[in-house]
């Protein structure tokens, strides 16, 4: 596995937030992130960094852990 | 077919009736609505006000002798040929510079008048070279056809007197040639280039008899302003401006008429032919894109079609340093469907995916990505738009719902303030930049947001522009700075935002933008622009009648390229510059069908229509036509794609007609993806820079060798017409067809116009749409369906598809890249006219005369400091990668921002470009790296691996070429 795929999915991922950041409250900022993630981003985009959200939640922020909570949750 | 108005079966009701653009009127239309009425030889004809009574005539049936008069251009007066009698008036009037008066009556001929127009013939004759027979434009030359209709006879006065018969003839332009001798100084080529080109690059020299055609200030032509866009050429009524096509082939027999393959514009041509050779492109008057205007890429690049470099025949090879296998087309196809199925057996379903063609035809993107969601049973569909527009369609459809440009071209000749954002309609889009000058000369006002300043700032006789030179990287940051302006200084339509916006989101919006940190003051630091001067742009913009935006890949390939995108269409909300001609977000489409791969379902979350894969009653109605299941997850974009095939799980590509390896960023990224694939299956024209990765080569064709429909900017879907065979037996859209064939999916079209239908049951814009009506209409803007039967010129007149306008919040963030000690200059990119892109076809033309390699522009004060002369070789470093190209001293930019084209594979110009990109969109941010230059004595690694790896590519094919002189392909049909 490539750390530059995972890299660039963490990247993408806090480009998403920072740029929906004027949406205010977190729950907002991270209801539109997973929002855009479900709408955009492939499977096995989705599945890969679910993984690694669980595996080493500490390398992520604070948004970012509760977007993909909340892409994990979401409804096929 | 289509109707044309003919005057001898019915009465003309002007603005009604379909002229026939094959027909020369004389001079323009007048656009009054009131109408006159006069007899012309006894015939009645009704007109508006304002036309010429040639025009009138014309029109009844009648056709006057005119020889310096056309139809697209304004009356001059200057042959006398024209002459009539009008009853009440003395002498005998120029019919085309004489306006229609109410009740006039003409007579058109006399025997006086008869006698007036042999002797004006017979002065021309007696200084023109009697070589008729020889006379490459025989057969079709308008001097000899008048001279005829009068019935000359004679030439009293000898051909010995004074003359022009030695003028030297000037050949210097590869696709024309001027031979003075046979001028007769009617001045249409002047005015040709003057109104219908605007480049004011001919003029006339002297007076009386020593008058005489000269380019700029006495140049040969390839040394003057002339841009070769061939008006002047076409206006001419001689064989003195002549295409050299028709001086060696002899003149066309038939004609096609088709749609120019190169940019967004979608110039309607005339394939004028011989046979199955194309003699020259000649573009077509009744092309509603064009109306009969051309650039020198339409109207000559189109030799690549016939070039020996063309693959023609399928081949296969088992690894990249194999030699090429010629195969047929089922060995080609087999061998590729095995290779599929076992990747996808072995890897999974999602290991594979396609990429359409934004230069391919409708029909053919929409078939690959139903191969891609039908066959190969996943959504990994992209296309090139991925790398230009796809931020327009995010942003577009996020504030305006619908995912395209509101207007039509023409719409500009109603604007009075335009805005034009990284693009450079001029080079990129050159019909339209042409008409976008016209409307300028009339004095519309001109606003240029862009790092560099591009040429239609400085329009001749016309205002100069106000240019805004801001820092590549922050658009948004200015787009912010006008909006703020726009809303604390009252300039909003408060009328429009009331009535068709979103309340909530404009309140929203209206405080953020209102905020300080918004205003132009606070903006000046980041953007580099006085506060001013964005205040007076605002003003212009906001306070225009009609103020229309257009803007290009300045705008979208950028980190916040979406966002930008946003922005724009917050500022034709906030002043109601919406659903109006004169007004409206007009995104320039960078490709012939970047439009048309996007409508179709190109993306890898939107079925064809933007209709989105997760939406179960959308999939329910594909499903229940192609008869599979379809996935209800988006499929991976292109730099996904790239990073999942380096991380492994990404085995197997199927391109049609797109060089990934020369346009995407971060070359040596995108060379290792590639090289990380089992099985890479290009199908193009050329063995292009991807190719050189593939396992498989399938043979493309040409626009020129089939049917089907590009849409271009407007929305506006033209015919493509087969005007020769395609060179490997089948057409893109066979191709495609035989392979899902090959893998166990049915495909059974048997020509185009059943793909469209399919396309119009499944696509809601698009449900009106088919063959017969194209041909009747001539071309479509969609929506066409039962509201619009006859599509939709200029969108969102009473309503948005969303319902009300949505205003976004547009935050301005900085891009990554920014300039440091390190990487002091920000590289920005774009191109020029005569180059199309990746150049495959215009480098393989006599457009490379004009530009023969890509050069790096960087201002007098940066090569300074770095004791840079032009022509010197400069090294290009970013933190991705490092290219050599040569310096040419420019003040086009402000010191800090150096510029490069990328027409040329060897260049290298994306190897230093990053693999930053939009948050929305993953559009990569190709106009903003930061660089630092140096100079260099030799060209970098890559470059020498480059000719390295290309000379090993180029062998590994070059027996199969010259085996393959005459195709052995077993066509497939
Ligand atoms: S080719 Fe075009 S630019 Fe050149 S002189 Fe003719 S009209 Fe002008
Ligand atoms: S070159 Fe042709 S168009 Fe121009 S003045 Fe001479 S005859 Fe007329
Ligand atoms: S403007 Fe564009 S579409 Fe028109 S001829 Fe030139 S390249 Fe072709
Ligand atoms: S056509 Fe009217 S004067 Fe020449």
């Amino acid at each position: 596995m490539s750390d530059q795929q995972l890299n660039n999915l963490i990247k993408m991922l806090d480009q998403i937030i920072a740029n929906n950041l004027h949406h205010g409250d977190d729950d907002k900022v991270t209801d539109v992130a997973a929002d855009h993630l479900h709408k955009f981003w492939a499977r096995s985009m989705k599945q890969r960094i679910i993984a690694y959200a669980s595996e080493s939640p500490a390398e992520l922020s604070a948004l970012a852990r509760s977007t993909i909570a909340k892409l994990e949750a979401a409804p096929e | 077919m289509l109707h044309y108005y003919d005057p001898r079966t019915e009465s003309y009701q002007p603005g009604k009736n379909r002229l026939n653009p094959d027909v020369d009127y004389g001079t323009p239309v007048s656009l009054s609505e009131e109408l006159v009425s006069i007899s012309v030889d006894g015939r009645d004809i009704t007109v508006p006000e304002g036309t010429s009574v040639l025009r009138a005539a014309a029109l009844a049936g009648i056709n006057i002798p005119k020889l310096c008069a056309s139809d697209n251009l304004e009356a001059f007066g200057s042959c006398r040929l024209c002459a009539v009698e009008i009853e009440g008036r003395r002498g005998y009037p120029a019919s085309c510079t004489t306006p229609v008066a109410e009740g006039m009556a003409v007579t058109t001929q006399t025997g006086k008048l008869a006698k007036l127009r042999r002797n004006i013939m017979e002065l021309y004759i007696s200084d023109h070279p009697l070589d008729c027979l020889t006379c490459p434009a025989n057969g079709n030359c308008e001097l000899q056809d008048v001279a005829g209709a009068v019935g000359l006879r004679e030439v009293r006065y000898g051909f010995d007197g004074e003359n022009h018969l030695d003028a030297e003839i000037d050949d210097s332009n590869p696709y024309f040639s001027f031979d003075p001798s046979k001028c007769i100084v009617c001045s249409r080529c002047v005015r040709a280039c003057d109104e219908v080109q605007g480049t004011f690059a001919l003029t006339i020299e002297g007076r009386g008899f020593d008058s005489k055609v000269t380019a700029s200030q006495n140049d040969p032509f390839m040394d003057s302003e002339c841009v070769s866009c061939g008006a002047c050429v076409q206006a001419c009524p001689t064989s003195t401006l002549m295409e050299k096509s028709v001086i060696d082939a002899g003149q066309p027999e038939h004609s096609v008429v088709t749609t120019c393959a190169y940019c967004g514009v979608g110039c309607s041509f005339k394939a004028e032919m011989k046979g199955d050779q194309v003699v020259r492109m000649v573009p077509y008057k009744g092309g509603e894109a064009n109306h009969g205007h051309s650039c020198v890429k339409g109207r000559f690049a189109f030799g690549y079609a016939t070039h020996k470099d063309r693959i023609k025949e399928p081949m296969i090879r088992e690894t990249i340093n194999d030699p090429w296998q010629v195969v047929s087309w089922d060995e080609a196809l087999a061998f590729s469907a095995k290779k599929l199925k076992g990747i996808q057996a072995e890897h999974g379903r999602e290991s594979i995916g396609g990429i359409t063609s934004s230069r391919c035809t409708n029909e053919e993107t929409y078939l690959v990505q139903k191969l891609v969601r039908a066959a190969f049973g996943n959504n990994n569909t992209d296309t090139c738009a991925r790398v230009c527009h796809s931020p327009t369609g995010y942003g577009l459809k996020t504030t305006l719902g619908e995912s395209a440009g509101t207007q039509t071209f023409d719409s500009v000749m109603k604007a009075d303030t335009i805005v034009v954002i990284g693009a450079n309609p001029t080079d990129a889009h050159p019909v339209f930049g042409s008409l976008m000058r016209k409307r300028l000369r009339l004095g519309a006002k001109l606003i240029v947001i862009d790092p560099r300043r591009i040429d239609v700032i400085h329009t001749p006789h016309a205002a100069e522009g106000l240019h805004l030179p801001l820092r590549p990287g922050t658009n948004v940051a200015i787009v912010n700075a006008l909006a703020h302006v726009i809303v604390t200084e009252g300039l909003e339509d408060q009328e429009f935002i009331h009535n068709r916006c979103d309340t909530e989101a404009y309140n929203a919006w209206r405080t953020f933008i209102a905020e300080a940190r918004n205003s132009p003051e606070a903006m000046e630091a980041v953007t580099g622009v006085a506060a001013d001067k964005v205040r007076e742009a605002a003003r212009m913009y906001a306070q225009a009648d009609n103020g229309a935006i257009y803007y290009g890949l300045g705008v979208t390939e950028h980190s916040q390229g979406s966002t930008m995108v946003m922005g724009i269409a917050n500022l034709a909300l906030a002043t109601g510059n919406i659903g109006k001609e004169g007004g409206g977000v007009n995104p320039l489409r960078g490709q012939n069908n970047v439009q048309g791969s996007c409508d179709m379902g190109s993306f890898p979350h939107e079925l064809p229509g933007y209709q989105h894969v997760s939406d179960p009653a959308v999939r329910e109605r594909f499903q229940a036509v192609w008869g599979v299941p379809i996935d209800n997850e988006p499929g991976l974009r292109i730099p996904n794609m790239f990073d999942a095939a380096i991380a492994g799980s990404f085995k197997a590509l199927y391109v049609q007609g797109e060089d990934i390896a020369q346009s995407d960023p971060n070359t040596q990224h995108v060379e290792s993806a590639l090289r990380a694939l089992d099985c890479l299956i290009v199908q193009d024209i050329f063995l292009n820079e991807t190719a050189k990765f593939a396992h498989v080569l399938l043979p493309g064709s040409t626009f020129l060798e089939k049917n089907g429909t590009f849409t271009n900017a407007e929305r506006r879907i033209n015919r493509v017409r087969k005007v020769m065979e395609p060179i490997a037996g089948l057409e893109d859209w066979e191709v495609t067809m035989a392979l899902s064939n090959a893998l166990g999916y049915p495909m059974h079209y048997s020509h185009p116009s059943e793909i469209m239908d399919e396309i119009a049951s499944l696509t809601p814009t698009f449900t009106g749409v088919n063959y017969d009506k194209l041909e009747q209409l001539g071309s479509i803007q969609w929506p066409c369906n039962d509201e619009y039967p006859e599509g939709t010129p200029t969108m969102h007149t009473v309503d948005f598809p969303i319902g009300k306008g949505r205003f976004a919040i547009t935050e301005y963030l900085a891009s990554e890249e920014c300039a440091s000690r390190r990487f002091p200059l920000l590289l920005t990119t774009g191109r020029i006219l005569s180059q199309y892109n990746v150049g495959a076809q215009t480098r393989r033309t006599s457009n490379s005369d004009w530009h023969e390699e890509d050069l790096l522009e960087l201002h007098p004060s940066d090569a300074e400091l770095r004791g840079v002369k032009d022509g010197d070789w400069l090294g290009i470093s970013s933190r991705v990668g490092h290219t050599v190209l040569r310096a040419k001293l420019s003040t086009r930019m402000l010191p800090g921002v150096v510029y490069t084209t990328f027409h040329h594979p060897s260049s290298g110009a994306n190897v230093v470009t990053t693999d930053n990109s939009d948050w929305a969109t993953n559009c990569p941010e190709y106009k903003v790296t930061a660089v630092q230059v140096e100079k260099v004595s030799q060209p970098s690694d890559w470059q020498r691996n480059f000719v390295d790896f290309n000379k090993r590519q180029q062998a590994l094919l070059k027996p199969t070429m010259e085996s393959g002189e005459d195709c052995h392909a077993t066509a497939l049909k």
